[in-house]
């Protein structure tokens, strides 16, 4: 759990409005520009390339680094492999010494920052220079980056301003274009003057030894083209093997990072070149390569971080990333900022600095879906979060509450008291506006529906179940699990499921021993009470023999169908049962469609409905189109889509619970675009997003209606 | 082989995009005059030049120096941070992307190219390529490959304040991609 230093960093950060701006405006900019510019191209047929490319480096790393060596010394550069950050700072710093460097100018280098390369070397009395124009900004306030790529995004140009005036000691306007001019001529001096120019490497190719560096300044170019010594400091995840493997991160990495085609300059060094000397001879320069493992290997070597060597540094996992978008890149407290910075920090820093940050991803998959090197960040950031959670247990509160969902008799014993005990704060009404004392942060931005008097388990006996007319025998049969919310909080959802299939020929049945699907331990990093919830769920799902298993919430579908599977893998008999659960495992909207899809004309009545996608649904399994064609079925219902769509709505389970601060302007950006949609209904897929839209329209009085699916059809069925 | 005026079009429409100018030219001579010509509009007094065979083709040092403007072709390291334009010659341009393809393993292209605020790119049309695999290939089937290779794409930009778009920063403010179709022979 976060703790309070975390916390305030957070409510700082959220309180920056110049951040929450920058941040904002950028957000919104890049979705649409990232799509535009990748327009004509194949973003999975590139990204297969990439991951496939890199995976290859990294599983042949040995041979790819003997390789470039090899190739690199050929050509007349010093390879070094440091171990460490350490080795590495050491190398460079005796190198600056022998060669009685002064000046050096460095272009960006996410690996230097990393190792706090510059310290050193300012100790040693040289004088260092950031050129990037946003690595120097915060060099001149010592600032660390609070974007991979673009370093100082969380300032403006006032204080941009003011850093320089105070540097400088004449007064700088905050006008941009002139700003950028004093930066060109403070530099170009120290370019000039520089005997080392210490740069990264956005790729390194093992089979010619080359190094590419990607700019759009020109600061990479000046840097390998002015100093008598050039040292580049390459991270070990950086090979490719062949020459023309560059395609595949050139097409990708400008296009994901910044959204451009290409960048204003790419740079390809292999071995040196010519380079003016002081006494106006013209001389091959000393270009030296440092390899840096510090934790890299580590990182390859655990089974569940191997991909990390995928990543090509774009960043777009932050671009698109919800919590980073609201609270910015220094709360995650390091150099590597955002989703995958902290996964990088926790084994190229310490472990300990990703404990904190860990617990900012909503598992939303946004990331997943945009990055190049098809990394699983938020399944990363997942196991992260398990192994701090095993090691070090759960805060007392967290456990016991798990602990009595993951008991099936005690929770829902306990559910049965609530819908009784409720009443009082409900004051009738089907939400509860306010809650007590410590319990207020839950519906400060959100009502809370109330549980349901009648549980859906007890409904359900009594539904009628009407095949269709002339339909003898069902067509098969079909298990509905409810999971937590639909059973005792919406049970019309539930009603709305069967009625459907039941149309469709299907006998539906509800096997009694289920239980919560788990997916609140698993996201809490208990392991031990989601196995619990998996097995219970196994044994109670398998009772019968059923054509599907369906459920009409996207988090219990893939806790069923996908985390079952994983957390029970090597357990041989339970795995086989977990598999055998899963074939069968489907989602309401996605079974409806594959039965031939939703028939009931609709009474011709104009309603107005938008769809919002559940982030567990449309990327956990790829299932968007099938409730639109459903809606779309519906005579006179107008489906009109609203502005990002899918885009998480920031219930993410107990992530509001943990995150109320976080979580409440993500669905402040939600019900903006609802409300501009001009819809009457919000369609949903999921009863978690259910309850915080619905939650998020009551408190702000508005009479827009949320409603699942499978309630808008049975709506229409009723009225047929 | 694909059509060069598509490829020109192409090339021209992606640079322009990003803030180049890209002009083409039916003959060095005809080159030199119209560049003579553009470098006054842009008020440049003086400039480095980097000796080519398109640079050669006709006289342009002595056309430059004929209209005022003082030409450097020695002692770049001095000169090329306080004139007003560098003049290379390139060796490939890429038409998917607006791109041109620098082999910049000679210091004096990678000066002229990258200190002044105005860079002047010169290239025989015929050297236009359709893509960036092409142009990989093309360059791996070189005996090796060249010591530096710059990809260059219109001028130098930032976003770093702000995310405001800003050009020139490092690198020259202006780009001008100058396509001339007369052959001038192999570079030596």
């Amino acid at each position: 759990m976060a703790n309070s230093e975390f916390k305030d960093k957070i409510g700082q950060a959220l309180g920056n409005s110049t951040l929450r701006g920058a941040l904002g405006r950028f957000g919104e900019f890049y979705l649409t520009a990232r799509a535009k510019v990748y327009e004509g191209y194949d973003f999975e047929i590139l990204r297969d390339k990439v991951a496939e490319t890199k995976a290859y480096a990294a599983s042949h790393l040995d041979e790819m680094l003997d390789q470039f060596e090899q190739a690199a010394t050929a050509r007349g550069a010093k390879v070094f492999r440091a171990n460490t950050g350490e080795d590495a700072k050491r190398y460079i710093a005796e190198l600056a010494l022998q060669n009685g460097v002064k000046g050096i100018v460095k272009s960006k280098s996410m690996a230097s920052e990393e190792i706090h390369l510059n310290e050193d070397l300012i100790a040693q009395g040289i004088n260092v220079q950031e050129t990037d124009l946003g690595e120097w900004i915060l060099q001149l306030c010592g600032q660390t980056p609070s974007h991979m790529v673009m370093p100082a995004l969380h300032m403006t140009k006032e204080q941009v301003a003011d850093v320089f005036t105070d540097h400088l000691g004449r007064l700088n306007d905050p006008d941009i274009a002139q700003l950028v001019k004093t930066a060109r001529n403070e530099l170009r001096a120290k370019f000039l003057e520089a005997d080392m120019g210490i740069s990264g490497a956005n790729a390194a190719v093992a089979e010619t030894g080359t190094l590419m560096l990607i700019t759009n300044e020109g600061n990479a170019r000046l840097t390998s083209t002015l100093p008598r010594i050039h040292v580049f400091l390459v991270g070990i995840e950086k090979l490719v093997p062949r020459f023309e493997d560059l395609e595949y991160i050139l097409q990708t990495l400008p296009r994901s990072a910044t959204a451009q085609a290409i960048t204003s300059y790419v740079t390809m060094v292999t071995g040196p070149t010519p380079v003016y000397l002081p006494d106006g001879t013209i001389q091959d320069k000393e270009m030296h390569i440092v390899l840096m493992d510090n934790g890299r290997r580590a990182m390859y070597a655990d089974e569940k971080f191997k991909k990390t060597f995928q990543c090509i540094r774009c960043a777009s996992c932050l671009n698109v990333c919800p919590a980073y978008q609201l609270v910015g890149g220094h709360v995650y407290g390091h150099i590597y900022t955002g989703g995958i910075g902290t996964i990088l920090t926790a084994f190229l820093n310490a472990e300990k600095f990703a404990e904190n940050p860990q617990n900012l991803c909503l598992q939303c998959g946004k990331c997943a879906e945009v990055c190049p090197g098809k990394l699983d960040i938020p399944d990363m950031l997942l196991e992260l979060r398990t192994r701090f959670a095993t090691r070090k247990g759960l805060p007392m509160v967290q456990k016991f509450a798990l602990d009595i969902v993951s008991n099936r008799s005690v929770f829902h014993a306990l559910l049965r008291v609530a819908a009784k005990a409720q009443k009082p704060l409900t004051k009738g009404a089907p939400v509860i506006r306010h809650l007590p004392l410590f319990l207020s942060g839950l519906t400060e931005k959100r009502s809370l529906p109330a549980i349901a008097e009648v549980a859906f388990r007890e409904t359900f006996k009594k539904l009628p179940q009407e095949l269709p007319q002339g339909l003898e025998k069902p067509q098969g049969t079909i298990a509905l699990y409810a999971g937590c919310l639909l059973d005792f909080v919406y049970p019309k959802i539930g009603e709305g499921v069967v009625k459907a299939l039941n149309d469709k020929g299907y006998r539906v049945v509800f096997p009694e021993g289920q239980s919560c699907c788990g997916a609140p331990a698993t996201y809490m990093g208990d392991v031990k009470n989601a196995k619990k919830s998996a097995m219970l769920n196994i044994e109670a799902l398998s009772a019968e023999t059923v054509d599907y298993v369906v459920s009409a919430c996207p988090t219990c579908t893939h806790a069923l169908k996908d985390s079952y599977k994983a957390m029970l893998s090597g357990d041989a008999d339970w795995e086989v049962r977990a598999e055998v659960l899963s074939s069968k495992v489907i989602d309401f909207s996605k079974l409806l469609q594959e039965l031939g899809g939703f028939e009931l004309g609709g009474d011709g009545q104009g309603l107005n409905v938008t769809y919002h996608d559940s982030c567990h649904l449309k990327r956990k399994m790829g299932v968007y189109k099938e409730p639109r064609a459903h809606l779309n079925a519906i005579k006179g219902l107008n489906l009109i889509e609203m502005k990002e769509s899918d885009r998480c709505c920031g219930f993410a389970g107990s992530y509001s619970i943990k995150f109320p601060e976080i979580s409440a302007p993500i669905l402040e950006r939600k019900l903006q675009h609802i409300e501009d949609s001009q819809a009457d209904v919000v369609a949903v897929d999921c009863p978690g997003c259910l309850l915080q839209i619905a939650g998020g329209l009551d408190q702000k009085g508005s009479k827009v209606k949320v409603m699942h699916t499978a309630e808008i059809l049975l709506n229409y069925h009723s009225s047929k | 082989m694909l059509d060069p005026d598509e490829l020109y079009w192409q090339f021209k429409e992606r640079l322009n995009a990003v803030a180049g100018e890209c002009y083409r030219i039916r003959t060095a001579q005809e080159a030199e005059r119209f560049l003579a010509g553009l470098l006054q509009e842009k008020e440049v007094k003086d400039l480095v030049l980097v000796e080519s065979p398109l640079t050669k083709a006709g006289n342009m040092i002595a056309e430059f120096e004929s209209v005022g403007i003082r030409v450097y072709s020695e002692s770049l390291r001095e000169k090329a941070p306080v004139v007003g334009a560098g003049v290379t010659e390139l060796n490939w341009a890429i038409a998917e992307l607006g791109t041109m393809v620098q082999i910049g393993t000679d210091v004096n292209q990678r000066l002229a190219s990258s200190l002044p605020p105005i860079h002047v790119a010169l290239i025989q049309t015929s050297r236009l390529l359709p893509t960036l695999t092409e142009t990989l290939k093309t360059l791996h089937s070189l005996p090796q490959i060249p010591g530096f290779v710059g990809l260059i794409t219109g001028p130098s930009r930032t976003a770093d304040i702000e995310r405001v778009l800003t050009i020139g920063v490092h690198g020259p403010e202006q780009f001008v991609a100058i396509f001339v179709d007369e052959e001038a022979g192999e570079e030596d």
